[in-house]
């Protein structure tokens, strides 16, 4: 069945509903239980455990916030580097350090800083494709390193970044010989958004960047004799500009508050914000002089964000659904495959498709990224490696009983988000009610049955959605 | 379907456009399949589009080789006329072209020259969506192919399953459509749910996604509609191709083994009309021989042992290949042995059905518009070509009128 919405006044993947926007970057100041726990954690990082979300709850909101914006604990003893020895193994350096970087995903005391290292590696989208490894892993520090910092900041480093050198070629920008890569990029993709400048405007910032290089040891390097000194007209202000004068004109274009605010919007919020509500957060952005703690802090704590609106909201990204999975299934480690099933599911962590990034949003689901998504789960269910055992489901449950392990499931792993079918149809295959030879769960068939369950709970819809 | 085709719209008003789209233009409604246009093509006729993905650049595609102001614009990054494989007294193809030139030579290659549009766009994203939409004035949320699934005659169970593939993890632009959901088939063995010996798992999956109601999110009917296909889908297609065998060995990269699979499917009686393949990172802005070579290469061996493998099923004259890219590159080469995003290149036609030769005005390298080539051809009067003379479809609600045809089938 396909709905016809050619009468439908509403575009793109918004929630129904309508906004309050006056109060909707407001504090929120109501109830806060367990799945507004779990929202959060979805949201501001990877997802929770049970127990997690338990915790959260008695923190309370302001408490489990400050969790998040500013964590007391010390970051995990995480690797700083994958292995040198692989790294100069063509063979396993880009596995290595794809499981690198989701290791640190996976068992970061940091989440929110974490999950907005994957936002930046998404908005600035480089790739192993044409990037090496090294470089890929220097970037994504810097991105950590910033993650929450000054944008303005950010957007300067990355133009000084080797990985962001060497992926747009501004390594061979000169001012013999312009090329317009990155600074195409940096407008269209990084900061302003397309049909906010002209090609001249490309043509200015070109010049601009001539001489911002590498020397030989790939660090950045400014090459003085191979920059333009001649003056710019750049986003109709003139002046012998350099890399530094863009990213500063850039930031002050009211189209760029705009823009990475509705980014950040559809990050942690919901498709498609209302203009209102990216005005309202374009003027916190301003104001905080590019802040992004700030600016994602309003976001976390305002009301439209613990709206029903936002609720389920957001299809998970891969890297969500699968760090999730393996957060609330109890994995202390990456599984060694889980490059490939990410590459599957549509997003191949550290080479994006382009620089333009992954899509996302509906372009998540296909046919064959969800099948990818449901044989992952198949498949981890069954691992060795599997720490939320049907054991340890049956003693969470109060002993063998289909009913209470069913409950402890949808519980733990959707906050009970679930249809009354959709109970009645999980309970029957616990129960076997509805199998041509009825076997109710039993100490002989509860490992398999129960394995199955957790699969089957984890593949419904809502635990597509963030 | 309907959810998929609000995503356009939502996409660009929110990231590439920067505001809400005033007066945001929507495509009417087609509740019916349109009746086909008149003419004599097959009904059994399947078009191959392949995306060259990255912007390709069409004058090291395909060379004019006489004209001096081509090596005197690409000093480093010429293709000399000694190592040209020459079409005519003008043009040749890249050396890497050679498997595609002895299917040019049995005249199942059609060149079409300088084809573009008006007001190139020089984005990635944008020109993409452009050829892919075949709408370069607005952004409209449908597919150029996705209007055509949505104009077939329905399958009297109220499915069109198969009728549009996509041989990756995603659904391409062009293949979005009102009222036909595409499956990405991104590899054969992961298209399936697969539980091991739990068959009971499997069974009950089918039954949750069913039995699943629509929420509020609108994702959720969204994901509700694509799993039932891939739920289903899986077990159909595999069920179909498993009696296909052939002798022709493909090579081993990743878009030979993707043709490989689109002859399987095109030979297995699922009804499939359209399979949409990518070959990625044509984007050359530096070091472009090397990598642009080893590309056309993996392209024009694949295709060739594709050929063989239709032939040895009958369908080589049931099958037109079709290239695009969103963009060629400039005439001049710049400082890093590379090129920049450009306008207009050629495309090539390629099939037993295909009257092989060349189409088109080959664009002047000196003539240009800002050191772009000035288009010869609109891509539209290409799609409309196929549209009419191939698929048996008006090309008018499609793309578009007043796009004369190209006579290559």
């Amino acid at each position: 069945m396909h709905l016809d919405t050619s009468t439908d006044p509403q575009v793109g993947y918004r929630p129904p509903g309508t906004l309050d926007a006056g109060s909707a970057l407001q504090r929120y100041r109501g109830p806060f239980g367990k799945r507004h726990a779990a929202h959060l954690a979805r949201r501001a990082g990877f997802g929770a455990t049970p127990a997690e979300v338990d915790a959260l709850v008695a923190r309370g909101l302001d408490g489990a916030l400050d969790a998040y914006l500013h964590p007391a604990e010390a970051e995990a003893a995480l690797p700083e580097y994958p292995d040198a020895a692989v790294l100069y193994d063509n063979k396993k350096k880009y596995q290595a350090t794809k499981l690198w970087y989701l290791e640190r995903m996976l068992r970061t005391k940091h989440p929110l800083a974490e999950k907005m290292t994957l936002f930046w590696h998404g908005h600035f989208a480089t790739s192993m494709a044409k990037v090496p490894p090294q470089l890929m892993v220097q970037q994504i520090d810097l991105f950590r390193a910033r993650a929450l910092g000054n944008f303005r900041a950010l957007l300067l480093a990355v133009s000084q970044d080797p990985a962001m050198l060497i992926w747009l070629d501004n390594r061979f920008n000169v001012a013999a010989h312009p090329n317009e890569n990155y600074a195409r990029e940096i407008m269209e993709l990084f900061a302003l958004g397309l049909g906010n400048y002209s090609e001249d405007d490309v043509k200015a910032a070109a010049r601009a960047f001539t001489g911002w290089m590498l020397d030989k040891n790939a660090r950045f390097v400014y090459n003085e004799k191979a920059h333009d000194q001649g003056l710019k007209t750049f986003l109709g202000r003139t002046g012998p500009f350099n890399g530094e004068d863009v990213v500063a004109v850039i930031v002050e274009q009211p189209v760029h508050q705009r823009f990475i605010c509705r980014k950040l919007l559809e990050y942690f919020v919901y498709s498609d914000p209302e203009p209102e509500l990216v005005d309202g957060l374009a003027a916190v952005y301003a104001l905080s002089g590019y802040d992004v703690a700030k600016t994602v802090g309003t976001i976390l704590r305002s009301n439209v964000f613990f709206s029903p609106r936002a609720y389920r909201a957001l299809p998970k990204s891969p890297v969500e659904f699968a760090i999730g999975t393996l957060r609330y299934l109890g994995f202390t480690a990456v599984p060694d495959d889980m490059p490939y099933w990410l590459s599957r599911m549509g997003q191949d962590i550290l080479q994006p498709p382009s620089v333009k990034g992954w899509d996302g949003g509906p372009l998540w689901i296909s046919t064959a990224t969800l099948l990818a998504r449901f044989n992952l789960v198949n498949k981890l269910v069954g691992s060795p490696a599997l720490a939320l055992t049907p054991d340890s489901l049956v003693a969470a449950a109060g002993g063998m009983n289909a009913e209470n392990v069913l409950e402890t499931i949808v519980a733990g792993a959707l906050q009970d988000d679930v249809t009354s079918d959709v109970r009645q149809t999980l309970r029957d295959f616990l129960d076997s009610k509805n199998a041509a030879v009825p076997v109710p769960l039993g100490p002989e068939n509860y490992q398999t049955k129960i394995r199955g369950a957790l699969a089957l709970a984890l593949n419904l819809p809502a635990n597509q959605l963030a | 379907m309907a959810s998929r085709r609000r995503f356009i719209s939502g996409s660009l008003g929110a990231v590439a456009l920067g505001g809400a789209l005033p007066g945001f233009v929507r495509e009417a409604a087609f509740a019916q399949a349109l009746p086909a246009a008149a003419g004599t093509a097959d009904p059994a006729n399947v078009l191959v589009v392949v995306q060259l993905a990255g912007g390709n650049d069409g004058l090291n595609t395909v060379i004019p080789y006489s004209d001096d102001a081509y090596h005197k614009a690409r000093p480093t990054i010429r293709v000399t006329a000694t190592n040209v494989l020459k079409l005519d007294d003008r043009v040749g193809f890249n050396p890497a072209l050679a498997p595609l030139n002895e299917l040019y030579k049995d005249g199942q290659v059609a060149l079409i020259h300088g084809v573009g549009y008006p007001n190139p766009n020089r984005s990635h994203f944008e020109a993409t969506q452009i050829w892919e939409t075949a709408s370069p004035t607005r952004p409209v949320s449908t597919g150029w192919l996705g209007r055509y699934l949505d104009r077939l005659e329905r399958n009297p169970d109220g499915t069109n399953s198969f009728a549009g593939v996509t041989l990756g993890d995603t659904v391409p632009a062009a293949l979005l459509a009102q009222h036909v959901d595409v499956p990405a088939i991104g590899a054969l063995n992961a298209f399936q749910y697969n539980t091991g010996k739990d068959a009971a798992s499997k069974a009950a999956a089918g039954t949750l996604y069913d039995g699943a109601r629509p929420g509020q999110s609108p994702y959720l009917q969204l994901i509700e509609d694509t799993a039932r296909a891939a739920l289903h889908g899986g077990d159909l297609l595999r069920g179909k191709i498993a009696g296909y065998k052939t002798s022709v060995v493909y090579p081993g990269d990743a878009f030979a083994q993707q043709l490989q699979l689109a002859a399987r499917i095109i030979g297995s009686d699922l009804g499939t009309r359209i399979v949409f393949v990518s070959i990625g990172s044509f984007d050359t802005h530096a070091g472009q021989r090397s990598q642009q070579d080893k590309l056309l290469g993996f392209f024009s061996k694949a295709l060739v042992a594709f050929y063989k493998d239709l032939a040895e099923h009958g369908n080589a004259r049931r099958v037109l290949t079709m290239t695009f890219s969103e963009f060629g590159r400039r005439v001049g080469e710049n400082a890093s042995s590379g090129t920049d995003h450009g306008t207009a290149a050629p495309l090539f036609a390629i099939g037993g059905g295909v009257k092989g030769g060349i189409y088109g005005q080959q664009p002047s390298l000196t003539d240009l518009d800002n050191g772009d080539l000035k288009f010869a051809t609109d891509f539209r009067s290409v799609y409309a070509t196929v549209l009419e003379r191939w698929l048996g479809r008006d090309a008018v609600p499609i793309v578009g009128d007043g796009f004369p045809h190209v006579p290559f089938v």
